[in-house]
C-alpha cells in the first residue's frame, strides 16, 4: 500500500480525471436552479467584471481608490479571489467567446473547473502516498459523494476551498517530505490562493503548525533527524507567513486601502456570523447551544456508507502500520520513518475541518458544505483502505489453484473487479440525487424519505426554483406574477437570462402580489406556506415537485387563476 | 477450479475464510451490493408522487362529512392535499387547534407510520389501498363543541371595538389581503374588522406557524394595541360548560423570548370569567375557562380583551370554542 512515483501516465490519468468531472458537471448543470448566495455572487461578480472591463480600457481609471472601492465593495465579506474567477469567465468565455448556452453556466464553470481540478489533485496525492488503486478510487470516491457533486456545480466558494484547501495542504506536505526551496514557495503561494478564497483557509495555520510540533515529537521519540525536520518546516511556515498574506492582498482589491480596518471587518463577520435556522431531528436550531451531533450525523446520513466504511478500514489499517512502524523505530530496529507524515495530515486536515463544527457555539446554518473540505481526505484514507482490500484479493487469487483465475493476481485485474462493486451505490446516489443534492440522504437513513420521517432539512437556498420551471413557463398566464420565496432576485433573474425561464413571468416579493407561490419547504418556513393558504383560499399545491417522492418544493395557485 | 474434498480440507477453507482479510473483503464486497440494493430500495419505495392519487376514489368513499383527515408521516401531506383537494382538507381541519373535537379521523398511513396527535384514538375501520393503508380512528371522548368563535366571526354575529381611545372597528368583507413574505406576518384575510392604525390592527381569521414544530393554526389576528385593549365581542351565544381555546404568535417572533406577555381576558354577559396571559416561548398554549352560572346558556354575549404592556410585535392570534 506504500506510493508510487508518479509519471506522465499520472498527469495524463488525473487530467482525465478532472475533464470527465467537468465534462459531467457541465453536462448537467443546466438541471440545477440557482442557490440563494448564487445571486449574491453574481451581483457581486457582475460589479468586479465591470471593474476588470475598466482595467482593461483605461488602467489609470481603474487604479483610482474610488473606482475600486466602489467595485470591491459589493460582498466585501467574502475575499474576492474566486469571485474575480466568476467575473473573468462571465467577461470572456461568455460576453467575449459564447462558449456556453446559458449566461449561468460561464459564472459556475470556475467552480466547476476547482472542482475537476480537486478530483485530480486527489488522484496524483493517492496514488503518490497509497498507490494508483487508492488514487483512482478515492478521486472517484470524492465526486460521487452527493452533496460534494451538488455543490461542485455552483458558482460559490465551498468546493473552490475544499480545492485550494487540498492544495495548499499537498503542498506543504511536499515541502515537509522533499525540503528544497521550490515546495516551501508553492505552499506558501497556494495558502494565500486559499486565503483569498474562503475564510475556511484560516485553519490551515492552525494544521501545519500543530503537525509540526508532532513529527518533531515523533522525531524525538524514534530517533529521527529533528534538524532536518525543524529545517523544512521553516521553511514551509516562513513561506505560508510571508507570502500567504501577500498573495491574498495582491489579489483582493478591496483591501488595498484601510487594510487592517477591512481585513478587520471581514474577520468580524466571520467571526460573529448570525445563527441561521436549520431542522435536524426534527427540531430547528437556530441559536446555540448548537447539537454536537450534527456534524458527526450528517455526514453519516450524506456520504455513501460504503465511503465511509472504506474511510474507517483505510483508518484502522493506516493505525496498524503505524503503530507497528513506531514500535520497531523506537526499539531501534529500523530509522525509516516515511509514511507517518501522510497518515497523521491527512487525519489532522479531517480533525481540523470537523473541529469547529462539533462545538456547541459554532452556527449550523449551511448543513454539510461547511466541514466538506475534510472529505478529499476521508476519501483519501478510503482509497488506502480499498488499496488493502486489493491486496487482499491478490493474495487470495494467487493462493487458488486454477492458473487462469491466479493470473488476475498480477497487474490492475483486482482492482478493476472491486471497484463496480464498491463504487456502484456511490455512482447510483450521486446520480440519482441530481438536481435535488441537497435534499439526498443514504439508505442508511432510508433516502431521502427516511430522512423526511425523521426530521432531517430538506433543503435550503431555494435553488429547486430550477426544478420547477418547466410548471411556470406552462401555466403562468402571459405576464403573470409568481412569489418567488426564498430565491435571491439575482438567481430568479438569472433563469430568465439563461432562457429556462420566460422572461415575461414577473417574480415579487409577497404572496398576494402573485397568482403562483413558491413553497420551499423548511420546517422554519412553513408559515410562508400558510400565508399562501390564507391568502389564495386552498390548501391543495397545483404542484409539488421533489426527490424520490418526498416533496421538496411546491407551488399554490390562486383559485380561479 | 478444483475444491479441496475431505473434511479436514473442508475445516482449512472454513478457517481460512475466518482470517481477518477475506472476511473484510468479503464484508466490503457484502456492504457495497447492500447499499446499492438499499439505493434502490430506498429511492423507489411506495408511494411515489404519482402513487397519492389513486387515493380519490377510496377516501370519497370512505370519508363521512366532517371527517378529520391525517396523513402520516406528516411529510405526506402536501401530496395527499394535492390528489384529494380542499374538500377533504378544509383548512379549518388543516389548521385544526387540536383533535379533542373530532368524533372521528381518516388517518393515510404510509410506511406504517401512525400519528403521534392520534394515539389516544382507537382503531375500528382499516383498508389498505396500493403503498396506503387507511385507518378509521375513533376518538373515545370528542368534545361537543357548542359555538367555535373562529367560525363565528362576522357582522353577523360579532363586532370588534378599542377600548382606548373607544373606537369602533369596521367589517371590510373586501379588504386587501396582505401577506408578509418571506420572515413577514401571517396573511390578513379579505373579510376582517379594521381598527385604526394600520392591517396588522385588525381582527380576521388567518393560520400562523404557532409552536416550535411549525404547525398550522388557524385563530383570530388580535394584535394588541398601543393602548387599552382590542375587543371582540359574540352576541347570541350558545353556551357549553367552558370556553376553552389556544393563543399564540408566529414562533419565529416569540422564540426570541423578547416581548412582553400578552393578556386574554374573557367575560360572559359582562362578567369576567377568566384571564389568561400568553409568555413568549409557550407556543400554541391552551387555555380553560368554566361558565359557572353561565354554562348552558342559549344565548349569552361573550368578549375577548386582548392587551399588552408593550404591544411591539405582538402578533397575537387566538382560537376558541365552548363546549
Amino acid at each position: 500500500m506504500s506510493g508510487v512515483k508518479l509519471t506522465w501516465k499520472d498527469d495524463l490519468a488525473a487530467a482525465l480525471l478532472a475533464g470527465l468531472a467537468m465534462v459531467v458537471l457541465v453536462a448537467t448543470v443546466g438541471d440545477l436552479g440557482y442557490a440563494r448566495d448564487e445571486g449574491f455572487y453574481f451581483h457581486a461578480a457582475d460589479s468586479y467584471r465591470r471593474w476588470f472591463e475598466l482595467l482593461l480600457a483605461n488602467p489609470r481609471a481603474a487604479f483610482e481608490p474610488k473606482a475600486i472601492d466602489g467595485a470591491w465593495r459589493v460582498n466585501s465579506e467574502h475575499p474576492g479571489l474566486i469571485k474575480s474567477l466568476f467575473a473573468l469567465s462571465n467577461l470572456f468565455l461568455q460576453k467575449k467567446w459564447h462558449l456556453f448556452a446559458m449566461e449561468g453556466t460561464s459564472y459556475r464553470f470556475p467552480g466547476i473547473f476547482l472542482a475537476g481540478a480537486g478530483v485530480a489533485l486527489v488522484y496524483r496525492w493517492g496514488a503518490e502516498a497509497r498507490g494508483r488503486s487508492a488514487g483512482i478510487f478515492a478521486a472517484i470516491a470524492l465526486f460521487c459523494m452527493p452533496n460534494f457533486f451538488y455543490h461542485a456545480h455552483l458558482a460559490c466558494f465551498d468546493v473552490p476551498v475544499v480545492t485550494m484547501f487540498l492544495l495548499a495542504t499537498y503542498c506543504f506536505w511536499k515541502a515537509m517530505r522533499e525540503g528544497g526551496s521550490r515546495w516551501p514557495i508553492a505552499a506558501g503561494l497556494t495558502f494565500g490562493l486559499a486565503l483569498d478564497t474562503k475564510h475556511n483557509a484560516w485553519f490551515l495555520p492552525i494544521l501545519a503548525v500543530t503537525f509540526v510540533a508532532l513529527c518533531l515529537v515523533r522525531d524525538r521519540l524514534t530517533g529521527g533527524n529533528m534538524k532536518e525536520t525543524a529545517r523544512r518546516a521553516l521553511a514551509a511556515l516562513g513561506a505560508m507567513a510571508v507570502l500567504g498574506p501577500l498573495v491574498m492582498y495582491a489579489l483582493w482589491p478591496w483591501i488595498w486601502r484601510d487594510t487592517f480596518a477591512r481585513l478587520s471587518a471581514y474577520a468580524s463577520f466571520h467571526l460573529n456570523h448570525e445563527y441561521y435556522n436549520m431542522e435536524f431531528l426534527g427540531r430547528t436550531y437556530w441559536t446555540p447551544p448548537m447539537p454536537r451531533l450534527y456534524a458527526p450525523l450528517m455526514t453519516a446520513a450524506t456520504v455513501p456508507t460504503v465511503t465511509l466504511a472504506l474511510f474507517a478500514l483505510g483508518l484502522g489499517v493506516r493505525a496498524r502500520t503505524r503503530i507497528q512502524a513506531f514500535l520497531r523505530a523506537r526499539a531501534g530496529k529500523i530509522t525509516r520513518r516515511e509514511g507517518g507524515e501522510t497518515d497523521l495530515l491527512w487525519l489532522m486536515a479531517i480533525g481540523i475541518s470537523y473541529g469547529a463544527w462539533v462545538l456547541p457555539k459554532t452556527p449550523i446554518f449551511g448543513g454539510t458544505k461547511h466541514w466538506m473540505q475534510a472529505y478529499p481526505f476521508i476519501a483519501l484514507f478510503a482509497g488506502a483502505g480499498v488499496s488493502w482490500l486489493v491486496s487482499v484479493l491478490r493474495v487470495e487469487l494467487r493462493k487458488l489453484k486454477a492458473t487462469n483465475v491466479r493470473k488476475f493476481a498480477r497487474g490492475p485485474a483486482a482492482a478493476m473487479a472491486l471497484f463496480p462493486v464498491l463504487l456502484a451505490a456511490p455512482v447510483a446516489e450521486t446520480a440519482g440525487s441530481h438536481p435535488w443534492g441537497l435534499s439526498n440522504y443514504v439508505p442508511l437513513v432510508g433516502g431521502a424519505k427516511g430522512a423526511a420521517t425523521l426530521g432531517l432539512n430538506r433543503t435550503f437556498w431555494g435553488y429547486t426554483t430550477g426544478a420547477v420551471v418547466d410548471y411556470l413557463n406552462r401555466e403562468v398566464p402571459r405576464g403573470g406574477a409568481v412569489y418567488i420565496h426564498d430565491t435571491a432576485w439575482p438567481s430568479w433573474d438569472m433563469l430568465q437570462k439563461d432562457g429556462r425561464l420566460r422572461k415575461d413571468i414577473r417574480g415579487v416579493g409577497a404572496v398576494h402580489e402573485a397568482d403562483f407561490a413558491l413553497y420551499h419547504h423548511e420546517q422554519h418556513m412553513q408559515g410562508q406556506e400558510y400565508q399562501a393558504w390564507v391568502a389564495y383560499g386552498t390548501v391543495q399545491p397545483a404542484h409539488v415537485a421533489g426527490l424520490h417522492g418526498t416533496p421538496v418544493i411546491w407551488i399554490y395557485r390562486r383559485k380561479g387563476r | 477450479m478444483k475444491w479441496p474434498r475431505g473434511p479436514r480440507s473442508g475445516l482449512r477453507v472454513a478457517f481460512g475464510a475466518l482470517r481477518p482479510g477475506p472476511l473484510a473483503l468479503g464484508a466490503f464486497v457484502a456492504l457495497g451490493i447492500a447499499e446499492l440494493a438499499g439505493f434502490f430500495v430506498s429511492s423507489r419505495r411506495k408511494p411515489d408522487f404519482a402513487d397519492w392519487a389513486a387515493l380519490a376514489g377510496p377516501m370519497a368513499e370512505e370519508r363521512k362529512q366532517g371527517e378529520l383527515v391525517v396523513v402520516a408521516p406528516s411529510w405526506g401531506e402536501p401530496l395527499a392535499r394535492q390528489a384529494l383537494g380542499d374538500e377533504v382538507f378544509p383548512l379549518r381541519d388543516v389548521a385544526r387547534p387540536d383533535v379533542s373535537r373530532y368524533r372521528t379521523a381518516l388517518l393515510i398511513s404510509a410506511f406504517g407510520e401512525s400519528s403521534p396527535e392520534l394515539s389516544g384514538f382507537r382503531e375500528i375501520g382499516r383498508r389498505e389501498v396500493g403503498p396506503f393503508v387507511i385507518r378509521r380512528l375513533e376518538n373515545p371522548s370528542p368534545a361537543a363543541v357548542v359555538f367555535d368563535f373562529v367560525d363565528g366571526l362576522g357582522p353577523a354575529q360579532a363586532s370588534v371595538r378599542t377600548t382606548n381611545p373607544e373606537v369602533s372597528c369596521p367589517w371590510n368583507p373586501n379588504a386587501r389581503v396582505i401577506a408578509g413574505g418571506l420572515g413577514g406576518h401571517p396573511t390578513f384575510p379579505a373579510a376582517r374588522f379594521e381598527c385604526p392604525g394600520g392591517p396588522f390592527f385588525s381582527v380576521g381569521p388567518t393560520v400562523i406557524a404557532a409552536d416550535e414544530a411549525f404547525r398550522p393554526r388557524r385563530c383570530l389576528f388580535s394584535h394588541p394595541p398601543a393602548r387599552g385593549e382590542v375587543v371582540t365581542r359574540f352576541e347570541g351565544v350558545p353556551l357549553g360548560s367552558v370556553i376553552r381555546g389556544h393563543g399564540g404568535m408566529y414562533w419565529i417572533i416569540e422564540r426570541e423570548r423578547k416581548g412582553a406577555p400578552v393578556a386574554l381576558a374573557v367575560r360572559v354577559d359582562g362578567e369576567e370569567i377568566g384571564r389568561w396571559e400568553h409568555h413568549d416561548g409557550d407556543g400554541w398554549a391552551a387555555f380553560e375557562m368554566p361558565l359557572g352560572t353561565h354554562a348552558g346558556k342559549k344565548s349569552a354575549t361573550v368578549e375577548f380583551f386582548v392587551s399588552s404592556k408593550n404591544h411591539a410585535h405582538r402578533h397575537f392570534c387566538f382560537e376558541a370554542d365552548t363546549r
